[in-house]
């Protein structure tokens, strides 16, 4: 239920690099949303879609990758693909886990518009 | 409805995809983490405990799990040895920070409004409402929820989840980052245990296990004839650890013999 929070940082994430690279507008935002990240991304498209308005993100597509969960045993050192409420060893059954995806939360890459500059002053 | 997260929005062109190679225009690739500004935050929190070197700990469960009855109990048993203070979270009222300033101990309220957790941010300005110097262990009650508080790191040093035999013993597996970020889990409200045939803690804390953490888990019962021991010797290891781990204190003191 923190999405809103989570989106107005993304978009100050956003707006800044944006600002910096000159840029008019953003076409694209690819975030990763692990699903142990603890945020819903439909419910994060839906924050995304009231918060963009106004702003240099107003028209930007928002692209939400969602990594499984992947677990590393450290006591077998075997990977295993899980669910997030089951972080224990598929090979040998271990709970000493490490989890090495899916609690990702971050911003990716921004794909921005960014006009030619003027040719210098010929003077 | 929810004005935090927008449940009850409609969605838009959104993509749920990875397959998709960038378009033509200028490509940033960033990989910066979503709550950067929060933990920058967070981190310049721990510094101001460090600096005074307070343990802080961060109380998080459901909504009547006994967070502050817990409290309360914590300062009656430590309030002479140890100075004590808390910063309570709560959506309205200052209900809570009351029943701890009637133990005489600081507590400062932060109303969140609709916000439904405590973030970095709102911390550093309760800290400079709440003196630090000379304290040895600040509380932060969270607003209770087993979501959204387990995104936001305050600067603690220690999480504690509380998980009361009045709820279900599965909570573990239904809200496993909450579960997952806790350094502690403190079963509350056990003195009920008698009374209700439906929690067994052995299954809680299988569904513990099963978030591939060693986290420990204790028991108390905080009202009527409080039952706090195996949280009050918690308590006290990480003052103990808190005290081991201050490196401007020894070297101060080394300061002041060799001088």
């Amino acid at each position: 239920m923190h999405e809103l929070s989570v989106c107005r940082a993304l978009l100050t994430q956003v707006a800044g690099i944006a600002m910096d690279r000159g840029a008019s507008a953003v076409e694209r935002i690819t975030i990763e949303v692990g699903p142990l990240s603890g945020i819903e991304p439909a419910l994060l498209a839906g924050a995304f879609e009231v918060l963009r308005s106004g702003g240099c993100a107003a028209q930007a597509v928002l692209s939400i990758e969602s990594p499984p969960v992947m677990i590393r045993c450290l006591s077998c050192s075997a990977h295993s693909r899980t669910e997030p409420n089951r972080l224990v060893c598929g090979a040998c059954g271990g709970f000493r886990t490490q989890v090495v995806a899916g609690d990702e939360l971050r911003l990716r890459r921004v794909e921005l518009r960014v006009p030619e500059r003027l040719p210098a002053c010929a003077n | 409805m929810c004005q935090t997260c927008g449940c009850s929005l409609n969605t838009g062109p959104v993509e749920l995809s990875s397959d998709r190679s960038p378009g033509p225009g200028t490509v940033v690739e960033v990989l910066q983490d979503l709550l950067a500004a929060n933990d920058r935050v967070a981190l310049h929190n721990r510094e101001h405990f460090d600096e005074h070197g307070v343990l802080a700990i961060n109380l998080m469960s459901s909504p009547g799990a006994g967070k502050t009855a817990l409290l309360e109990a914590t300062i009656m048993a430590l309030g002479n040895r140890y100075r004590i203070a808390v910063i309570e979270g709560d959506l309205e009222t200052d209900n809570d920070a009351a029943r701890i300033r009637a133990h005489g101990v600081p507590a400062l309220q932060i109303t969140t409004g609709t916000a439904c957790h405590l973030d970095a941010h709102l911390i550093h300005r309760a800290l400079h409402e709440l003196p630090l110097a000379g304290l040895d262990l600040l509380f932060i009650e969270n607003v209770g929820n087993l979501v959204c508080p387990a995104g936001f790191d305050l600067g603690q040093h220690r999480n504690v989840t509380l998980l009361s035999v009045t709820e279900g013993d599965d909570k573990p597996a239904k809200y496993p980052v909450m579960f997952r970020a806790c350094d502690l889990v403190v079963l509350s409200k056990t003195d009920l245990l008698d009374v209700l045939d439906d929690f067994d803690p052995t299954r809680a804390a299988a569904a513990l296990r099963a978030l591939g953490r060693d986290t420990p888990m204790i028991r108390t019962a905080a009202r009527r004839s409080p039952a706090i021991h195996a949280w009050l010797d918690w308590l006290e290891q990480q003052l103990a650890m808190r005290r081991d781990t201050l490196p401007w204190l020894p070297a101060q003191l080394g300061a002041v013999a060799g001088s």
